[in-house]
């Protein structure tokens, strides 16, 4: 059964129109509120055609709308279009969805932004979220690798969004650089793809592998190149260093592209190419293994942090790597589910942590407390993302996360499943760490009338939090089918399974109301318990000190051997080889005389050349 | 005879219809012709908006006759098949209105007084021009090819010289006459050869006669080399074109740098590759001899030049040698891939050359410092004339990026490793002096603040080149098919 492309196609395009739009016409740009408007109409005619795309190809159906773009010598060599099916058409309503609201959210959010870097702002948004789409709807490796670079391009505008805060500035460029390194992986692979294959083509290689006819030599450096870019921008262990610092941003980009939709393409990118991965089980064995240990050091470094978005976005890693993990299971649709899921909870989070923070003008949790009785209404949703990322019944992220732990069970991945578990009762215990300290607790004394935010952005709030709870009430009901993609993966999970995992939760939460709710345990006690562990998490793991290590004396020494090398060396054989060119350029010009017998001689000459060539080369 | 659309000749017919209009139209603005010297002051009469009304005219029939290019049925031939209308004859037609058409556009607003009086022998001369070139095109026998050559040739002599009071117009066109003649002659007496081992001056005798390899008939081939070389610039028959294009007006400089150098391709390929087959292979190291010395020299020489209408003269000299590596390859992808840069190199010539009229208004100069600063200036202009100068250097998702790469990719397909390495290393060092012009206008600050004004029949030609050249860059598809399925008809 085909269905029709048309309405995702729209759905891309319209982002594209308002880009456009916004970049061309500076005076429109310049105004601010109405680039803003125009910008969200586009975003919401855009959710209204991914919803359609979505109805059409809810079941099997698949549509192609592709156009030949780059011909090679008889043949295309890429193509463009859509690549609409369930999966694609799905995570295409959720980069609508998280993207209209995101876009409502930023109205109230940057509400005392400038106009013109206000129109920038959202110049920049419809820029992301066709790319992003782009990407989701990419029917082969071009597209996709075009996109994925464009996403990774309107993440560092974003991130660097306040380009005069240094912070700011350098969080954009180590997030470009960091994540540019996975995406070389993923260049190398994609090149490599397309000599074993011959094409560039998901559907076509995709036949290809249904058939065997995929050369399966050399196959697992491909994967996991690919996977590598992946690594890069779904911030896996060690290329994760670049998702806390890229909290620089503005709160909703930060809800919009670092957790809900761009950090999740290297999750998508494994799931579109499964069946390649599952060709390769030694790759998906690395995958699940860096994913699980993701998750345990992001847990644990969440519960560390003071900033709220910090924790947050340790949070994001830390559920990235629970995808990844259930990828490298083989189960890739539980991963997805997660995905969706997360994108809506997350998002919701992020947007609630906006709303705090837009309300006590600043990050610090210590600096919060109290906020249930000022800020009722953010509180509820904020406790409503919190359980759905703890995983209690009901909420959103329950369903999925029994899902992952499910697979990667089913998958024989104990190891993996033991990390998992852990990082379940860290979640519960920092997400509550949060919740207790920011929304109960003693208020600081420097009191500063926090209040709910306006009506731009609570709407956005109770739409996400209706949409997680629902969520999960209606897989509470219907079960956990999958709605989406070939039911082939069907697994059991064994009974003590869900037990366990809400136990964990439940024994998260009640540790952390313990310690900063009750206090009958002293953090600090808790703290010293865990002395050397929480030391190594306040260093990060010492991970970014790794980085800088070995980019200051590895990475900048080499540089600076090479620049002079550079210096020295090839630019002193260049700046001879290119004044020679310039001053034969120079001499040259006086064959130029100006006279016209001369320029009749050249034509004899021309013609002598030529007629030396027919009597020796052709006699 | 009852009026056809499709017929072969509405073309020729329609042109030379509108030269004529054109030249009745210069000669009532211009009443003493008739009624005799006193009627009237000489010089005054007939100037400022009967002249721009001629210029409309001739615009008008321009677009109209690019339309009737649609309606023509590819096949036809008349005159015992002397003149056929196949694929490529209507791809050069189109060619060559279309940016005639440009060049119209870009000189009804000429400020030169001259240019609105003499509006008519202007515009006669440019379509009487475009009407050899559009015979050229579909001539298939020796003589007719001459004549065609000449119609086209003499024109643009006296084109080139147009303000003839101008103490360099009337020079350059002397010595772009006096050469053009050499070169004429150099034609003669090849075609004489050519005539005298085949017995005949139809073209579809040359294929046998190549395959028998007749000394005479390969003189005879060489002597057509050479002078089909200077007409399309290749070194060292170019030496003409620096001067011509710093004298001669703007706007046709830039039809000057396309269509001749386009008909003198056609002339080349309808010689050489089409019905040869693999007999034109002989000839296969002379035109790589030819390319590789027309890019070297080219882009050497283009990198002293202080004068932007000099460097585009040079850089054009050595975008005719990668169009030669293309038809060096003597391939049906090869001919292909060279009238796909004929097209890329269209629009990216032609905006370049527009964009230097509208500086050179405002600036008065043709100098590379009069683009200090026009980034700040005019931020628009500066970017339109960057997108030009990157096709023409060839940096991706710009047309002229899928020229050279195709092009080289069909010299590869016939082991021109050599050559297709010596245009890649040269491609740099047009960069080089691309850029220079770039960093004039980035870089270096404004010695004025003010915007440089676009008059706004330049701005529509203007626009019509980026939108060529963008379209070609992001989306090549269309184009390369239809170079593709003309180039097969020749093999």
């Amino acid at each position: 059964m085909t269905g029709d492309g048309t309405f995702a196609l729209a759905a891309l395009l319209l982002h594209a129109l308002a880009f456009l739009v916004l970049a061309v016409v500076a005076p429109l740009r310049r105004l601010g509120r109405p680039a803003a408007w125009f910008s969200i109409l586009c975003a919401a005619g855009s959710l209204v055609s991914a919803l359609l795309a979505w109805q059409r190809h809810a079941g099997d159906a698949m549509s192609r709308l592709v156009w030949e773009w780059l011909p090679a010598q008889g043949q295309t060599l890429a193509t463009v279009g859509v690549l609409a099916d369930a999966e694609s058409t799905i995570m295409l309503t959720l980069v609508a969805l998280v993207a209209c609201l995101v876009q409502v959210y930023s109205l109230g959010y940057l509400s005392d932004e400038p106009a013109p870097s206000l129109g920038r702002y959202y110049a920049y948004q419809s820029l992301f979220a066709f790319s992003m789409m782009g990407l989701v709807l990419a029917p082969n490796f071009v597209q996709l690798f075009i996109c994925w670079e464009l996403v990774g391009l309107c993440s560092y505008l974003l991130i660097g969004f306040w380009y005069y805060k240094p912070e700011a500035a350098r969080a954009a460029v180590k997030a470009f650089w960091i994540t540019k390194a996975g995406d070389v992986g993923l260049l190398i692979g994609i090149v490599l793809l397309w000599r074993q294959s011959g094409t560039f083509d998901l559907t076509e290689m995709r036949v290809l592998v249904d058939n065997g006819a995929l050369p399966l030599a050399g196959l697992s450096l491909i994967t996991f190149c690919i996977y590598l870019g992946a690594v890069g921008k779904s911030a896996q262990f060690p290329l994760h260093v670049w998702l806390p610092d890229a909290m620089e941003g503005p709160t909703p980009v930060s809800a919009l592209i670092h957790a809900a939709t761009m950090v999740t393409a290297g999750v998508y990118l494994l799931l579109r190419t499964e069946w390649l991965f599952a060709l390769t089980p030694d790759v998906l064995l690395i995958v699940a293994w860096v994913g699980a240990f993701t998750a345990l050091l992001a847990a644990s470094l969440a519960c560390a942090q003071d900033d709220i978005k910090r924790v947050l976005a340790y949070s994001t890693v830390s559920q990235l790597g629970y995808m990844m993990t259930a990828i490298g299971a083989g189960f890739a649709a539980a991963g997805f589910f997660h995905l969706l899921t997360h994108g809506l909870f997350k998002a919701l989070l992020f947007l609630g942590a906006g709303a705090v923070i837009h309300a006590v003008h600043g990050n610090d949790l210590p600096q919060m407390g109290g906020l249930a009785r000022r800020m009722p209404q953010t509180t509820v949703v904020f406790l409503v993302g919190t359980l759905s990322l703890a995983g209690i019944p009901l909420f959103g992220g329950f369903l999925s996360k029994e899902e992952i732990l499910g697979a990667v069970w089913a998958g024989g991945l104990t190891g993996p499943f033991v990390l998992l578990m852990m990082v379940a009762f860290l979640t519960a215990f920092y997400m509550f760490r949060v919740v207790f300290l920011a929304f109960f607790g003693t208020p600081p004394a420097r009191d500063t009338h926090p209040h709910d935010p306006p009506m731009t952005m609570a709407l956005p709030l109770w739409i996400l939090a209706a949409l997680s709870l629902g969520v999960g009430i209606y897989f509470a009901v219907a079960g956990p089918a999958l709605p989406f993609g070939p039911a082939e993966h069907e697994f059991t999970s064994p009974d003590w399974l869900m037990p366990a995992a809400v136990g964990a939760a439940v024994g998260g939460i009640l540790l952390a109301w313990l310690t900063y709710q009750r206090r009958a345990i002293d953090a600090a006690t808790l703290a010293s318990a865990l002395g050397p562990i929480r030391h190594a998490a306040l260093r990060r793991f010492w991970m970014d000190d790794l980085f800088e290590g070995v980019y200051g004396l590895g990475l900048l020494g080499f540089s600076r051997l090479i620049g002079w090398i550079d210096r020295y060396l090839v630019d002193g054989v260049l700046n001879v080889v290119s004044a020679w060119t310039v001053t034969s350029g120079d001499d040259l010009r006086t064959m130029q005389t100006g006279r016209a017998q001369d320029y009749v001689y050249g034509v004899a000459l021309g013609l002598m050349i030529l007629l030396l060539w027919v009597r020796w080369a052709l006699a | 005879m009852t009026f056809d659309s499709g017929m072969p000749l509405v073309v020729e017919l329609a042109l030379f219809a509108l030269a004529v209009v054109v030249l009745l139209m210069g000669i009532a603005g211009r009443p003493y012709l008739w009624q005799g010297p006193r009627s009237g002051p000489v010089g005054v009469a007939g100037g400022g908006p009967a002249g721009k009304a001629i210029g409309w005219v001739a615009l008008g029939g321009l677009v109209a006759i690019f339309g009737l290019t649609f309606l023509a049925t590819e096949g036809g031939s008349v005159l015992r098949g002397s003149f056929v209308q196949d694929s490529l004859a209507i791809f050069a037609k189109r060619l060559f209105i279309a940016s005639a058409a440009l060049s119209v556009l870009g000189s009804l607003t000429l400020p030169h007084a001259s240019f609105s009086r003499r509006a008519g022998e202007y515009h006669f001369a440019l379509i009487a021009s475009l009407l050899g070139m559009s015979v050229l095109a579909s001539a298939r026998e020796l003589v007719l090819l001459f004549v065609a050559f000449e119609l086209m040739s003499i024109p643009l002599f006296l084109l080139t010289g147009f303000l003839k009071r101008e103490a360099v117009a009337p020079e350059a066109a002397l010595k772009f006459f006096l050469v053009g003649t050499a070169s004429s002659a150099v034609i003669v007496y090849g075609m004489s050869f050519v005539y005298g081992v085949t017995g005949s001056t139809t073209l579809d005798a040359i294929p046998a006669a190549m395959i028998g390899g007749h000394p005479l008939m390969r003189l005879g081939m060489a002597l057509l080399l050479a002078g089909l070389g200077f007409k399309i610039a290749a070194f060292p028959f170019h030496m003409w074109a620096p001067d011509t294009y710093e004298a001669a007006s703007t706007p046709f400089v830039a039809w000057l740098s396309v269509a001749p150098k386009a008909a003198g391709f056609i002339a080349i390929i309808r010689l050489f590759v089409e019905g040869v087959g693999s007999a034109a292979l002989v000839w296969m190291p002379a035109i790589a001899v030819l390319a590789g010395m027309t890019i070297v020299m080219g882009n050497l020489m283009a990198i002293p030049q202080q004068n932007i209408k000099r460097l585009l003269a040079y850089s054009g000299i050595a975008h005719i040698g990668y169009m030669l590596v293309g038809l060096a390859a003597l391939s049906s992808s090869g001919v292909a891939m060279m009238l796909f840069y004929l097209v890329a190199y269209m629009f990216g010539n032609m905006g370049a050359f527009l964009v230097v009229e509208v500086v050179a208004r405002s600036e008065q100069s043709d100098g590379i410092d009069a683009y200090r600063g026009l980034a700040q200036r005019s931020p628009l202009l500066a970017l339109v004339m960057l997108i030009f100068l990157l096709s023409l250097g060839g940096i991706p998702f710009v047309a002229g990026f899928w020229a050279k790469l195709y092009v080289f990719w069909a010299a590869i397909e016939r082991g021109l490793y050599g050559l297709v390495f010596l245009g890649a290393v040269l491609t740099v060092v047009a960069l080089y002096y691309y850029l220079l012009v770039a960093r004039r206008m980035y870089i270096e600050a404004p010695v004025r603040r003010d915007p440089v004004p676009v008059p706004g029949l330049l701005r529509a030609a203007i626009i019509v080149c980026v939108l060529g050249v963008v379209g070609m860059g992001i989306y090549p598809g269309p184009w390369v098919a239809m170079a593709m399925r003309v180039a097969a008809t020749l093999f």
